[in-house]
């Protein structure tokens, strides 16, 4: 009978899946193209069920825009401070010591924003902790570093002029 | 008559009876061959991060365009800055460490080291210093200009981002041999 013909359809069904639960793996796999493990997709993890929403993140006046715009601002003041060494030919020591330190802050900020990039707090968070206060350290002593070549040597564009024409 | 019901009748007895031999006898009593698992919702919340993974990735790195994956403007904006600063950021500590180590970084003993390099090797490693410099300033100006909205479309991007490369290998070469 037709019905006993597909109900056998059905059975092998029921035996096969009863066999794949016995070995305990119960995802489907796809196979449709070869599977290329460029930058495969990283654990998955679901907070909350499937249904909650977007977070918002919470505001901060520190790293919010007001952040962002600072950025730009010490990268637009930095535009005149590097074309004047060129333009004068060479820096008085007060000029010198903006300069370096405009280039510190740069440098901070820039170093801040590849690490925020790259070193996720979600998924490494002791990384990025370790990160972040490693580069506070290095733009500390970094700071100090310049003081002290500003002060005891003769400053930064005039290193450079004299290796450049050495 | 009676042989039909009688036949009927072990029909009947047989399908309701379980037996070895005739085996599709839950079928013929529409039984259920399914069933529904019970899953807690951490469960079902893992099940599904493990099909996630099992999901096909879409081609991305090895189909785009390598003159924008590999020359982009803002990539080496990030890779120039980044190694002038570690450049920086290194001599400093380099600088405080001297005098415990016993190197002499002053600026007196490195312009008598640079003098000592010969001249091609000084013409090089100026054209390797001049070169980011001059692309991260100018490149920095355009992305100043970007963040204004000034030029923002994909095609200007592309189409200037060759005309700063052509422009800061030209200022390298200048600041290195002619300056």
């Amino acid at each position: 009978m037709a019905s006993v013909a597909r109900s056998s359809a059905l059975l092998k069904q029921v035996a096969a899946k009863q066999s794949v639960a016995a070995t305990g793996l119960r995802v489907a796999a796809f196979h449709t193209t070869s599977r290329k493990s460029l930058l495969p997709p990283l654990p998955q993890r679901i907070e909350g069920t499937v249904n909650d929403p977007v977070e918002v993140p919470p505001t901060s006046p520190s790293h919010g825009s007001y952040h962002w715009t600072f950025d730009r601002v010490v990268a637009a003041g930095l535009i005149p401070l590097t074309v004047a060494p060129f333009a004068a030919g060479s820096l008085n020591p007060t000029m010198d010591a903006i300069l370096a330190a405009t280039i510190l802050i740069h440098s901070h900020t820039g170093f801040t924003n590849i690490v925020v990039d790259y070193v996720p707090s979600k998924r490494v968070p002791k990384a990025r902790k370790l990160f972040t206060w490693g580069l506070n350290a290095a733009t500390v002593l970094v700071g100090l570093a310049l003081y002290e070549f500003e002060t005891t040597d003769v400053g930064l564009t005039e290193t450079i002029k004299r290796v450049w024409k050495a | 008559m009676i042989a039909q019901r009688a036949g009927t009748t072990a029909l009947r007895r047989v399908a309701a009876a379980p037996s070895s031999v005739f085996k599709l006898a839950p079928l013929a009593m529409q039984t259920r061959t399914f069933q529904t698992d019970k899953l807690t919702p951490a469960e079902a919340s893992a099940l599904l991060a493990q099909q996630r993974l099992k999901r096909p990735v879409s081609p991305h790195l090895e189909i785009y365009d390598p003159k924008q994956t590999w020359f982009g403007g803002s990539a080496w904006q990030r890779i120039t800055g980044a190694s002038f600063s570690g450049a920086l950021y290194a001599s400093a500590v380099a600088y405080l460490a001297a005098p415990l180590v016993g190197w002499h970084l002053e600026s007196a003993s490195l312009v008598a080291a640079a003098a000592a390099l010969p001249v091609a090797v000084k013409g090089g490693l100026k054209f390797l210093v001049a070169w980011p410099f001059v692309f991260h300033a100018i490149n920095g100006v355009r992305h100043l200009a970007f963040d204004l909205g000034i030029g923002f479309t994909r095609a200007t991007i592309i189409k200037t981002g060759w005309y700063f490369w052509g422009a800061s290998i030209v200022g390298g070469l200048y600041l290195a041999f002619f300056m």
